[in-house]
């Protein structure tokens, strides 16, 4: 059939927001290359989201069996395998998440599908797939060809593709699970949150966060005082967490909190997209960084390039003035 | 950890302690830290496993200001067989964090700042230098020091010692971004291995070139390039030295400063290496100035927490900051100036300066910077 | 416990002005400072913590010219036993699953129960080696594991980060092939000494033919997906840049903050 598929991806009930993003993509592709598109829902008792899910492709291709209650790559990916046998998609979208960096590479390998991970844009000329993709923690954009195959694979970054409406009307069709005895080489257990920590940096209206740039920890007392002087709550980036200079429910990012106060004060962040997905829906980002080709500059509405060392304190001196 | 206790023993002659207690009835930290040297020179001694006798945190309390074994009537080393023990940690790797990232800095970068290579010398950028390796030629090399040369508030210190410099007619050049760490803070951390590499780098840039001495601005980099790295041959000078022998010689700084100024006997200028006058005799050389003494002044110091690695490890204790302790005997008897000759004793006591609420009396200047206002 | 952890030696560039090459499909790599893969840190030190519990031994692998031999005896002195470097000009230009293709050659004659990775890397960012290589050994995997509970009976309880502060809670049957999370541990210092005293180690060096590839399997010719071009990201709308002295900044910021509000 040479559809565009893109799995759905969803967790505990919840249709997750890269989905749209994939489907928003494909959508894209397909009227370009009159290829249609088509959702790909695996679960067990979705036929709700399969529902909701009708109106954004021209098919919503509906795999139920209690097997799949819960994500497991392994047997994903032995569904997936009979379904890309069947419909011999052209090409299968799936989120670089933590649920599709688990199932693409294993599944484009048994496949022999050409894979692109983490891109940011995809683009199909004559049947010559190509994927604009991220090196360097975001500092050079690689064109990637995916040699011609039967089947190709491409993992998109998350919050890469802004979604719009759109109706395609769709239908649903339902697969039989091709899944007979159980798979026990690898099980999934229990879902554990994070320990809930003292502050919720998401109710937060301004936050001011800090990145690797601050270089010490002794230098965080100084951001801190800045966050008091505005009445702003603490927050970080990645790095700081894994040095354990704050504790983990302070973190921005897609392994951390996403968030969206009215003021976001990004200080010594670089920007990766794992960051920036956490972040870019804040209503005023003002980003200060000593680089100034760091991507956090592109998400930004204001910046400021040079030393934090020396502009937080002239910073924390007028705030104070102003706002005392 | 497996330690080959019998050579560790004889290496810091142990068995030469007579538990007298000078050491730790010295130590500046023993008050509020755990740190107590004269029980690791006896434990280290009668326990079987050294091992468990160094895995302790307040072994990163010391700030290695030397004065246990300037104070040891037998002459033995406890400083050195503090930072022996360091050394065993850091082969061993379980070490703070923190110090891990001085150190792996100091490996890539020449710095333990973090700071890049090749931005070394740009604090330098406007002042029309003499730099050696791009072909100058000068009688004498200063030798900057990192945090001179990064930290936004030191880079005034290196910048005022430049104008000083030229003042007194002293033809100088730089590294520029071929001057790499001298070692002194990485020794003193225990990371033995890569001090010997920092040592061999600089000694090899010191061969390339031609000139007379070398002047620093920290003492800690003094210190170690005249008494580790111990070269025969080379010359190496604090800034007071040249400076109070330009001074005495014909004082070019006329101006004045109408100031009462007192003077922190950096640890590893003074106690360590007998320079007590050098400073003071700048200080009240110029017009203006009335120059008070500290209680604990020249040998009995007191040491401002800054040394030995403790600018990238906090102390597990709780008491207050001895550098806190120095700024309010300073306000006390009525100081303006705090004076100092070092970058950490200058970045710690202007800290404490701001966590005492002390900015509007007091502040914290390095001589340099006094003797441009001098100019 | 036999443990392979495989590694990468990649150049520093979060504070470097990278240069893109003559090529136009990589940057200068010239001036740049190499250290190990930051994920790579953490899989090295998990693999030394269970070597510790577990007893066992740790091997360590990796791809590329002399220089990685650095890399690798970085990892011995952490405490791995034995180090493999796999070299050869027919790498050049190899994608993730080609990759991956050429470190199974080299695993397939070892024997093992747990291989680890770091989640991605610094420089290419594939995220797609660790489990491309547990699919072409045909073992377990999993992805992103940001804690490794117990191994017991042949199989390990492990977590995988999730986003949104969640974990889920797995249970593997070994061998299989963790890529791990930064944040793990806390990875441990390496000294000079530490690295002096493997100075001598041998480093086992393998070749296309020691691997018994094909010049057309490796490489470009042996890679699904080709680089045809790199470019810097283009700066889109952007920040308007705040400029002149601190205290202009800082008097723009004010005036920032109150036009858009948020500040109580």
């Amino acid at each position: 059939m040479a559809d565009i598929l893109v799995l759905v991806e969803h967790r505990r009930g919840e249709i997750r927001d890269i989905t749209f993003e994939m489907l928003m993509k494909g959508k894209t592709l397909s009227e370009k290359t009159g290829k249609p598109l088509t959702a790909l829902l695996l679960g067990n008792d979705v036929g709700e989201m399969a529902e909701g899910l009708k109106d954004l492709a021209n098919r919503v291709v509906l795999i139920e069996d209690p097997k799949l209650e819960n994500f497991n790559s392994e047997i994903y990916q032995r569904v997936l395998g009979n379904v890309i046998e069947q419909e011999k998609p052209f090409l299968l979208f799936i989120g670089h998440t933590a649920f599709g960096m688990d199932l693409a590479p294993t599944l484009a390998t048994q496949m022999k599908a050409p894979l692109a991970t983490d891109c940011t844009d995809v683009m199909v000329d004559d049947d010559q797939i190509r994927a604009i993709r991220q090196t360097y923690g975001g500092k050079l954009n690689v064109e990637v060809r995916l040699k011609p195959a039967p089947c190709s694979m491409v993992t998109v970054r998350p919050a890469s593709v802004s979604v719009e409406d759109y109706s395609l009307a769709g239908e649903i069709t339902r697969v039989t699970s091709p899944l007979t005895e159980e798979i026990a080489s690898k099980r999934f257990l229990e879902y554990v949150e994070a320990a809930a920590g003292e502050v919720d940096i998401t109710q937060a209206n301004i936050l001011v966060s800090v990145g690797r740039g601050i270089k010490d920890p002794e230098n965080i007392p100084m951001v801190q005082e800045l966050a008091k002087s505005l009445g702003a709550t603490l927050s970080c980036s990645r790095p700081v967490v894994d040095k354990k200079w704050l504790p983990k429910d302070r973190q921005v990012g897609t392994s951390g909190k996403t968030v969206k106060p009215t003021v976001y004060i990004a200080i010594g962040i670089s920007g990766a997209f794992q960051h920036i997905a956490g972040m870019k829906g804040s209503g005023t980002i003002i980003a200060i960084n000593r680089d100034p080709k760091a991507p956090i500059f592109n998400v930004a509405h204001y910046g400021i390039v040079g030393d934090l060392l020396k502009i937080v304190p002239a910073l924390k001196g007028k705030i104070s003035e102003a706002f005392a | 950890m497996e330690v080959q206790k019998e050579g560790f023993l004889q290496k810091y002659d142990l068995y030469g302690c007579f538990q007298c207690g000078k050491c730790t009835g010295g130590c500046p930290v023993s008050l509020k830290s755990k740190l107590n040297i004269r029980k690791l020179m006896i434990e280290a001694l009668l326990r079987d496993n050294l091992g468990n006798v160094v895995q302790r945190e307040e072994l990163w309390d010391c700030t290695t200001c030397k004065t246990c074994t300037l104070r040891c009537p037998r002459g033995l080393e406890p400083m050195d067989l503090l930072i022996g023990m360091r050394t065993l940690l850091v082969e061993e790797g379980h070490i703070p964090k923190t110090a891990i990232e001085a150190l792996e800095s100091t490996y890539k970068y020449g710095n333990p700042w973090g700071a890049a290579k090749n931005k070394r010398s740009e604090w330098a950028n406007e002042l029309g230098l003499k730099v050696l390796p791009q072909g100058d030629q000068a009688s004498n090399l200063y030798f900057v020091c990192c945090t001179a040369a990064y930290d936004t508030r030191v880079q005034n210190v290196a910048r005022s010692l430049v104008q000083c410099l030229r003042q007194i007619g002293y033809d100088f050049a730089i590294l520029g971004n071929d001057e790499t760490c001298c070692g002194s803070e990485i020794r003193r951390m225990g990371e033995e291995g890569l001090f010997e590499m920092l040592m061999d780098q600089n000694i090899e840039s010191f061969n390339k070139y031609d000139f007379r001495s070398i002047v620093t601005t920290s003492p800690h980099c003094y210190n170690t390039i005249k008494n580790d790295y111990a070269q025969d041959g080379l010359d190496v000078r604090h800034y007071t030295q040249v400076l109070a022998e330009a001074v005495e010689e014909k004082n070019p700084f006329s101006g004045e400063v109408r100031k009462v100024i007192t003077y922190h006997d950096p640890c590893f200028l003074g106690k360590q290496n007998g320079i007590f006058d050098e400073p003071r005799y700048i200080l009240q050389s110029i017009a203006g100035v009335t120059f008070i003494d500290f209680d604990r002044s020249r040998e009995k110091s007191l040491c401002c927490e800054g040394g030995g690695g403790r600018m990238w490890v906090e102390a597990t204790d709780q008491g207050p900051r001895l550098a806190e302790i120095r700024v309010q005997d300073a306000v006390e008897m009525g100081a303006e100036i705090l004076a100092t000759a070092c970058p950490f004793c200058l970045l710690t006591l202007e800290d404490a300066v701001k966590t005492t609420g002390n900015e509007e009396r007091l502040r914290v200047m390095d001589i340099s910077e006094i003797l441009v206002e001098a100019l | 416990m036999e443990i392979i952890v495989c590694i990468k030696r990649v150049p520093e560039t979060a504070d470097a002005d990278i240069v893109i090459d003559r090529t136009g499909r990589d940057i200068e790599k010239g001036g740049l400072v190499f250290d190990i893969n930051e994920w790579d840190n953490y899989a090295v030190e998990e693999a030394i913590l269970l070597k510790e519990k577990y007893g066992g031994s740790v091997t360590v692998i990796s791809m590329g010219p002399e220089e990685v031999n650095e890399t690798l005896r970085r990892a011995l002195a952490m405490g791995a036993d034995q180090a493999i470097r796999l070299t050869d000009p027919a790498f050049e230009g190899s994608d993730g699953y080609t990759i991956a293709r050429v470190l199974s050659q080299a695993i397939k004659p070892l024997s093992y129960d747990l291989i680890l990775t770091g989640v991605q890397t610094e420089d290419d960012g594939y995220g797609q080696v660790g489990p491309t290589l547990a699919e072409i050994l045909g073992i377990r995997h999993a992805a992103v594991v940001n804690q490794i509970e117990g191994i017991e009976s042949g199989r390990t309880r492990v977590h995988r980060e999730l986003e949104g502060g969640l974990e889920e809670i797995l249970d593997l049957e070994l061998p299989a092939v963790l890529t791990i999370q930064t944040g793990i541990n806390e990875p441990r210092y390496v000294s000079i000494m530490g690295i002096r005293k493997v100075a001598k180690k041998e480093i086992k060096v393998l070749g296309l033919r020691e691997l018994a590839m094909k010049p057309e399997e490796a490489g470009e010719p042996g890679s699904l997906t080709v680089v045809e071009m790199v470019s810097f990201p283009p700066v889109g709308e952007g920040a308007q840049i705040l400029e002149g002295t601190m205290d202009e900044i800082s008097d723009k910021v004010v005036t920032i903050l109150k036009e858009k509000g948020g500040v109580a």
